[in-house]
């Protein structure tokens, strides 16, 4: 279990965490969201004992990463910067790192494996592609078995077929009990694949909350209907992925059908519509109005939503 | 996942393993070390052989043989810079750190490693140029062998300065964290900076500037200790002393400084 507790981290003047708190539960992905600059690189570092919190503290299983006797299996990290020399070939960058705790050798080759990089592990990391770069930096992150995994924009950069690697990975990581902390500024990319999320917006915890309750509240693809007979709409509407919601009397938020099939069910029994709004916003959407105010840069004009 | 507790954990001897591993598999680490033992053998032998038994009689024999370990020096240097500042350029200090968050005993391997390899490298580089470099010598003022007082001393000495330097500069890159900037200190201060004082018109910084790492490797490196230089063994302490300081300031950094 990873705990932030009122983390707080200042460079000079500048405050880039402030007193930022949450829980990783184990055995969940959590997506860790934010916009580019809100501090989520700094958080991690933080729990990776990398950077000294200003104020507060970060612990891994109960205690600081740095006091535990074999960090690595503790956890596993793979941080947006490349954490690899270049001229080192991939197999020895791992077979370093697997001495300090006394890793063996078949556990490298298995890593290598498990990340497909056992062609070229005797290759120079110079020549390495991205995605071949994050396989490299997930290998390191798997060899000490870790029950925790934390990656740092893990899918950055990366053409399709990385990015569906990497969305893979990420499930067979949890469904084996990790626990996965994962960090993106992406909302859709987190939507796929994390149940909890944690959004900061600089430097501040924003929303601790799961998927689900994030997505229902949002209203993203919900259609909005105003009728003077909400509870016999709702009633005839009711079927198996459909979802009524109610926030004030004489409107529903419904999810799971068209605007299409709620205009013609109205008609049928003669139901009176005063509005009916097919739902746009999109979870992409919902994320950028809460973080709105928390962009480090936020572009002058507003362009249109993808 | 493997439910049995693991039976890993990090201990300083496999902190110097993983840092011996890493030495060993970058090429650069290898070209190093020959270019430096090759630029001793060549200049000595070819000092020698141009040798017309004139001119440097007043050099010390042993200096004069060695004069090819100014390279040294620097080659050195640069490998115990790569060692550390160069982990900061390209990022593996981020993983190195995080397979060993308490830092200390990652920067104290690496000064082991550079040393066991340092220390038997340029000692052996010297006893092998020193007989070939002589071999072009028989007869001038500056014929010497082995046997004659001081030579030996000389020999092993220039070595064991030569380690300490390279060690310092290790120090300097993890204190620095960049390869250029610590190279550039590295030169500054343990070689430009002595030959500086050196001129100035003060006995103090005079007598001071003596113990300056790069005049202790000279005053190491000779048979007959010359005057206005530090005794061989003043000389040694003095290098070992500036080569501590900068450990213990660099684990002072490294210890409190994000990474």
């Amino acid at each position: 279990m990873l705990t932030a507790h009122a983390l707080t981290k200042r460079y000079g003047d500048r405050t880039v965490v402030t007193d930022l708190s949450f829980t990783v539960r184990p055995g969940t992905v959590t997506g860790f969201l934010g916009p580019n600059g809100a501090g989520k690189s700094t958080t991690l570092r933080m729990l990776l004992g990398l950077d000294a919190p200003t104020r507060g503290h970060a612990t891994v299983a109960g205690r600081s990463y740095a006091a535990h006797p074999a960090p690595l299996t503790e956890v596993g990290a793979l941080l947006e910067a490349r954490s690899v020399h270049p001229g080192r070939t991939a197999y020895h960058h791992l077979r370093a790192l697997a001495h300090t705790h006394g890793i063996p050798r078949t556990r490298v080759e298995q890593v290598l494996g498990l990340t497909g990089l056992t062609d070229v592990a005797h290759r120079r990391v110079k020549g390495f592609s991205l995605g071949m770069g994050q396989r490299l930096g997930i290998a390191a992150a798997l060899l000490g078995d870790p029950a925790t995994l934390i990656l740092d924009e893990p899918v950055n950069g990366l053409d399709p077929e990385g990015v569906l690697w990497i969305r893979t990975l990420l499930k067979s990581l949890a469904a084996e009990g990790r626990t996965v902390l994962v960090s993106s500024h992406l909302m859709s990319e987190m939507a796929l694949t994390a149940e909890h999320l944690v959004i900061i917006g600089r430097g501040r915890l924003l929303a601790d909350t799961t998927v689900t309750d994030f997505v229902r509240h949002s209203g993203a693809g919900a259609t909005k209907v105003a009728t003077p007979d909400a509870t016999a709409l709702a009633g005839l509407l009711t079927a198996p992925g459909v979802d009524i919601t109610s926030d004030t009397p004489g409107t529903l938020q419904v999810r799971g059908t068209d605007a299409e099939h709620i205009g013609r069910t109205a008609a049928a029994h003669g139901i009176p519509l005063y509005e009916l709004t097919p739902g746009t916003a999109s979870l992409e959407e919902a994320f950028m109005d809460l973080t709105r105010d928390a962009v480090e840069y936020p572009a002058t004009l507003q362009g249109a939503a993808a | 996942m493997t439910t049995a507790p693991h039976p890993y954990r990090v201990t300083p001897l496999r902190v110097l393993r993983s840092e011996w591993h890493k030495f060993r598999t970058l090429r650069s680490t290898w070209i190093t070390l020959a270019v430096t033992s090759a630029l001793t053998t060549a200049m000595g032998a070819g000092l020698a052989a141009a040798y017309d038994g004139t001119g440097e009689g007043s050099m010390d024999t042993v200096l004069f043989v060695l004069l090819g370990t100014q390279f040294a020096q620097i080659n050195l240097g640069v490998l115990g810079i790569l060692a550390t500042a160069g982990e900061y350029s390209t990022g593996q200090i981020r993983a190195t750190m995080t397979a060993v968050p308490r830092r200390l005993p990652v920067l104290f391997s690496k000064a082991a490693v550079l040393a066991a390899v340092a220390l038997p490298l340029t000692l052996a580089t010297n006893l092998l140029t020193f007989p070939l470099a002589q071999s072009f010598l028989t007869g001038t003022d500056q014929a010497a062998s082995f046997g004659d007082p001081g030579v030996l001393r000389a020999l092993a000495g220039n070595a064991a300065g030569l380690t300490l330097l390279a060690v310092l500069a290790l120090g300097i890159g993890a204190l620095v964290r960049s390869v250029p900037m610590a190279i550039g200190v590295f030169i500054g201060i343990v070689m430009i900076l002595p030959e500086v004082l050196a001129v100035l018109p003060y006995a103090l910084v005079d007598d001071a500037a003596r113990y300056f790492p790069g005049k202790a490797l000279e005053a190491l490196t000779t048979a007959q200790p010359m005057p206005g230089t530090a005794a061989p063994g003043a000389a040694l302490l003095a290098m070992a002393l500036w080569t501590t300081a900068v450990l213990t300031l660099a684990s002072a950094v490294l210890r409190r400084r994000d990474v």
